[in-house]
Parts: structure tokens; sequence; C-alpha cells
């Protein structure tokens, strides 16, 4: 049985709208094993991205707890999550969320910046991981000189930057046609085929569920079905 | 990581080319009020001590009103009487003194006529004391002798008054002959420069100012203190006030020459200051500009720091890099400043010394260059401070749901 690197134990998440409570997500509880290839599945406004926050450790949960490697992450500092964002965990957003004024080169190494790495190293580093997506023609392009594909090449390229176990990707090809949705996605699987990186990826795509092989549902805040189909997987 | 984080900044404040231009505009035009207006303020105070300083530690200057008032002193209506004077040749420890007067007349030169400053000396024992503490010489010609109608004119009278006049040329004063015996060396300052000296008897011939002194001066006899010998001129003074006109008050203002200098440099002082203060009220406002900027910018650039954040960036980087940006906004601010205020300041005592009044060189000093850069810089800063810390406390979800 492979060990359990992230975990939700009946999280809430519950925003204050002036008096009234509105519970976003409302009691989940969620194992991602490591290796994993999981997907979240869920109409708009159903919590997705809120439960990706949570599990990439961008936010804290109301009420529940989330624990990382065993650990609460409640009592880490925030100097500490954000180390562990940038060394374990890689982010790839549907906005691709690039920084806008840096070239698709700097906006890789500046995850190794936070990280302290010297420069000759990220460099190298960074130019790799663009040639391995192809992207290597367009190192020196800002993000508006790039189409969605490339950018979220670019993008993934990024969250790869620091060697992460964990991909987490909300909606990464929801701002992409299916043809390029095809190619982004592909990536994110041979990422789990051939470097065994536990993969989190939201989607309401049913195609792209089909890479997968832990589909969440989530609706209205509540996970409704969490099934393992280890016989559809297309790999 | 300093230097990417200051890559980052810089390719921020790129990206918003004409805000940051403005903002930086902002904090230019204080420094360059402080840069130009210190230095030249500084020159000036350098040029007007320069020329107090020729003068010899036992003058004693008396001016008739108040020191403090003035308006009447330069005025000019006060006059210290023969009496005056007596008092202040009687008084313990005054070797000779040296009455001197002065007033506007028109001179006749070659056609031309133009009113000017005439200064009346006694040849017989101010022209040691002219010659020796106010270093007065002679460009060209001789001193005038005793007795003789003879005048000397100041270096610039030859060359902006009466263009041409030579040593040896008649000039009328009030239908008199005068003949022009020599021409003096520059006195540092062009309204110095721009005046005739005659004897004091010729003088009060030709301005009809029989009695009466504007200015008076006292030197000490050696052995004596400088200090004691002024509060004995006061005292005889005072004393024949009272006994001559029955007044108690002391309209009459007894300097030595270094009280003197404490006082032109304690006002050329607090003029300084006072140009400083209100310099530095210029960059302060830069500062609100440069904090105007940086809120907008924090905000505008919430979701980048929600990305930053996402992929790494701990709070102090994202300070770091808020703080990169307003600092170098009171920096390179500080710098064009100081350019341009170095420029005015060049271009002012260019154009001070092709035109004339005084001779004044700007004071361009390591500190005021170190004082001014750093100065903005710390302005940036501070002004960053607040609008840095709204950006690295900024929660990272709330960061990068901001649309
Ligand atoms: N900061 C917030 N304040 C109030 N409501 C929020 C906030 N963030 C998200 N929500 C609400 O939470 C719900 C779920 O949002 P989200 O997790 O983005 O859904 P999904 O990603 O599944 O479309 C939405 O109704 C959204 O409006
Ligand atoms: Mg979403």
């Amino acid at each position: 049985m492979p060990e359990t690197v992230i975990k939700l134990e009946n999280v809430w998440k519950i925003y204050q709208l002036g008096k009234i409570d509105l519970p976003v997500l409302s009691g989940v509880s969620l194992e991602v094993k490591l290796g994993s290839f999981v997907t979240i599945m869920g109409p708009s406004g159903s919590g997705k991205s809120t439960l990706m926050y949570l599990i990439g450790l961008l936010d804290v949960p109301t009420k529940g707890k989330v624990y990382l490697d065993g650990k609460d992450v409640s009592n880490f500092s925030e100097n500490m999550l954000a180390k562990i964002r940038g060394q374990k965990i890689g982010f790839v957003f549907q906005q691709f969320n690039l920084l806008p004024n840096l070239t698709a080169l700097e906006n890789v190494m500046m995850p190794m910046i936070f990280q302290g790495m010297p420069e000759n190293e990220r460099q190298e580093r960074a130019k790799k991981l663009l040639a391995s997506f192809d992207m290597e023609k367009r190192s020196h392009h800002k993000p508006n000189e790039l189409s969605g594909g490339e950018q979220q090449r670019v993008a993934i390229a990024r969250s790869l930057a620091n060697d992460p176990e964990i991909i987490v990707a909300d909606e990464p090809t929801g701002n992409l046609d299916s043809g390029t949705g095809k190619i982004i996605m592909d990536a994110l699987t041979k990422l789990h085929k051939e470097q065994k990186k536990t993969i989190i990826v939201v989607t309401h795509d049913p195609t792209i569920a089909d890479y997968s092989e832990n589909i969440v549902h989530i609706r209205d805040g509540q996970i409704i079905k969490n099934h393992f189909q280890e016989a559809k997987v297309l790999w | 990581m300093l230097k990417e984080y200051f890559k980052v900044a810089i390719k921020s404040l790129r990206a918003r080319r004409l805000r940051s231009w403005l903002t930086i505009l902002g904090v230019v035009i204080g420094v360059f009020l402080i840069v130009s207006l210190m230095s030249l303020s500084e020159g000036i105070k350098t040029a007007i001590m320069q020329q107090l300083k020729m003068m010899g530690k036992d003058l004693i200057m008396i001016f008739p009103g108040e020191i403090t008032d003035m308006a009447t002193m330069m005025g000019g209506g006060l006059e210290l009487t023969e009496n005056d004077m007596g008092a202040i040749k009687k008084a313990e420890g005054v070797e000779t003194i040296v009455p001197l007067n002065y007033k506007a007349e028109a001179i006749r030169h070659e056609g031309r006529v133009k009113t000017i400053l005439i200064n009346g000396v006694s040849w017989k024992d101010g022209m040691d004391i002219l010659k020796n503490d106010f270093g007065w010489s002679l460009k060209e010609g001789d001193w005038p002798a005793i007795g003789k109608k003879e005048i000397i004119v100041g270096s610039a009278v030859p060359t902006d008054v009466f263009p041409g006049m030579m040593v040896g040329d008649e000039a009328v004063i009030n239908g008199r002959k005068f003949i022009v015996s020599g021409i003096l060396k520059s006195l540092g300052n062009k309204q110095d420069d721009s005046t005739v000296t005659v004897d004091l008897d010729i003088f009060k011939d030709i301005t009809g100012e029989k009695r009466g002194a504007k200015f008076v001066l006292a030197r000490v006899k050696n052995g004596y203190e400088v200090d004691e010998v002024v509060e004995n001129i006061k005292r005889n003074l005072l004393e024949t006030r009272k006994r001559v006109r029955g007044l108690d008050s002391p309209s009459f203002s007894v300097l030595s020459s270094e009280k003197v200098m404490d006082i032109v440099g304690s006002i050329l002082g607090m003029i300084q200051i006072a140009i400083f203060g209100f310099a530095s009220i210029a960059i302060v406002v830069g500062g609100v500009g440069i904090m105007n900027t940086m809120y907008t910018s924090v905000r505008e650039r919430t979701k980048e720091i929600g990305i930053m954040k996402a992929i790494g960036a701990k709070n102090s980087a994202i300070n770091t890099i808020f703080l990169i940006e307003s600092g170098f906004f009171g920096l390179f601010g500080g710098l064009g400043g100081m350019v341009l205020g170095l420029g005015l300041a060049k271009a002012v005592e260019f154009a001070v010394k092709t035109t004339g009044g005084l001779y004044l060189q700007a004071s361009i000093t390591p500190q005021l260059i170190i004082f001014s850069l750093g100065f903005s810089f710390l302005v940036g800063c501070i002004s960053g401070f607040l609008p840095a810390r709204q950006a690295s406390k900024l929660k990272p979800v709330d960061a990068l749901r901001y649309e």
C-alpha cells in the first residue's frame, strides 16, 4: 500500500457574506496516495478550486484538518508553507497564471529563485524543462506573445521547476481547445507515468477523467462519489 | 537573491513606464530644489564670509540704529553725529577711528551721466584699513593724494558704468571736476565694484553732508581686549547721548569684526535652514507620490503576488521586491534631482560670473551629494514600507482569486 501524501479530514470551508455563513466545502475527507493520479470532477461553483487550494496549502480550512506526509499543516508557519509550496507542490492553473513581465525562461526560473538555486544551475534546468515541452524556441517570449497552449506548457514546466512530488492542476485545459488540451493532458500523464509524480487534476471534462485511476465527484461542497477505476485507465 | 529580486522589481517598473517616470519626477523636483538651493546658498555664504574674513580682528564697527532693526540701518536715515564720533575716539583702547559715509550722486564722464554710490573715507586714517582689512588694492594708477581733487573707482566702473574710463580721465560730480587717479581690483561683489571713493573732506564738500557718518570704524590699540573696547565705546556713546540729547535709548550698534561675522554667518545659516526645510518638504511630497504609486501597484499586481506565493515566495521575498521598487524610485529620483540641481547651480554660477554681481562658486560637497541621495532613498524606502507590507501579508488564495 503506497503511503498517503495528502489527507483531508472532515474539512469545512465557510465564507462569511455579511451575516450569512456560506459553506463552500462541507465536511470533505480525502486521501491522496503517493504516485496516484486523482481527478476531481464537479459542476462549476461546486468548490473544486477551493478544495485544490487547500490541497496545495494555499488556504487553510475553517474546520477540519489537512495533513501533509502525516503532519498537521495548521502547525506550520507561513514561511514553512511557502517553502513547502515551493519545493513539494507544483501548480498549474486554468488561467495559466504566468508572471506577465517575465519571459518564459524567467517564469520557469522563478520558483528556483525563491529556493535560492544558483544562477547557472537554474538557467540550465529551466532550459531543459522548456525543451522537454518543445518550448525552447519560445523561451525569450513573454506570456502575451504566446498562445494559450504554449503558456500552459510553460506553466507546466514552471510547476516542475523544483522537481516537486505533487502537481496540482486546476482545470488546466479549461481555457484551451480540445486539441491543445490533449497535448497538456498528455504532458501531465507522462509526468505521472515516467516520473511517478502524484497528480491531482480538476476538470469537468469526462474524457480527461478517463486518464485517471481515482475520480472524485464533488457537488455543493461535498464528495458524492469517490471511485477507483484501474480497469479503464488508458495507458 | 537580492539581485534577482532587483531584476523582477525593475521589470515591473518598466512595465508601467509612464507612471514610474512620473513618480520619479516627483522626487526629482524635491532633490533638485535641495541640491541647487543648498549649493548656491552655501556658495553665497562662502563668498560673503570670505570677504568678511579679510577684516582684521582688531576692528570695531559702529553703526547707528539697532542691529536687529535692519530696515532703518540699511535705509540710512540714521547717522552718527560729530559728538558720537568724539565719544568713540575718546573711549579707552581706541587707537584710530575712520568715519565712512556714502551717498548716491550723479557723475558725468565724457558726456554720459550716471548716478552711482560715492563713498567718503578719511584718507589719512582710513587708507591703511581699507588696504589691509578690506583688501583694497589697485589694478591701475595710484592712490589719491590727500588734498587733491582725485577719486578712485571700483573695478566695474570702467567696464560697466562708464565703459572706456581710464586713469587720468576727468569726471564731474556736482559741478566739480575730479581726476581718476586709480582703478581698484575687484572687491568681491558687483555692488562694491561699482562705486567711487573720495576723501571724506571732499565728500562733505560735494554732497553737502558736512557732519556725521553712516558708519565708523575703530581700531583697537595694542594690548587691549577687543570685547573690552567694544564695551568702552558703548558706555561712552551712551553717556554722550544722554548728556547731549537726553536720550537713553542706545540706538547704535557696536560690533567687533568677529561679532559681525557671527551675525552674518548665523543669518545666512538661518536662511539655509529655511531653504533646506522647504526643499525637504518637497522631497516628502515626492515620497507621498511614491506611496500612492506603490499602493496602486500592489492592488494591480495582487494576482501576481498570489502567483509568486503559490510558487514558493515567502512574505519576505514579496516585501523585498516592493521595497526595492520604492527605494529605486527614491534613489533614482534623487540621482536625477541631483544632476539637474548641480546643473542649475553651475549654470547660475556661470551666469553670475558673466553678468557680474557676487563672485560666487556653487558649493558642491560630497556631504550634499551623499545626503540628497541617502535622504531620497530613505524617503523611498519609508514610503514603500506600508504598501510592501500590505503586499507581503496578502493571503495566497485571496490574491490568486483577485481579478
Ligand atoms: N472568497 C470568497 N468569498 C465568498 N465566496 C467565495 C469565495 N471564494 C469562493 N467562493 C464561492 O465558493 C464557491 C465555490 O467556488 P470554487 O471553489 O471556485 O468553485 P469551482 O472551482 O468548483 O467552480 C463559489 O460559489 C464561489 O462563489
Ligand atoms: Mg474553479
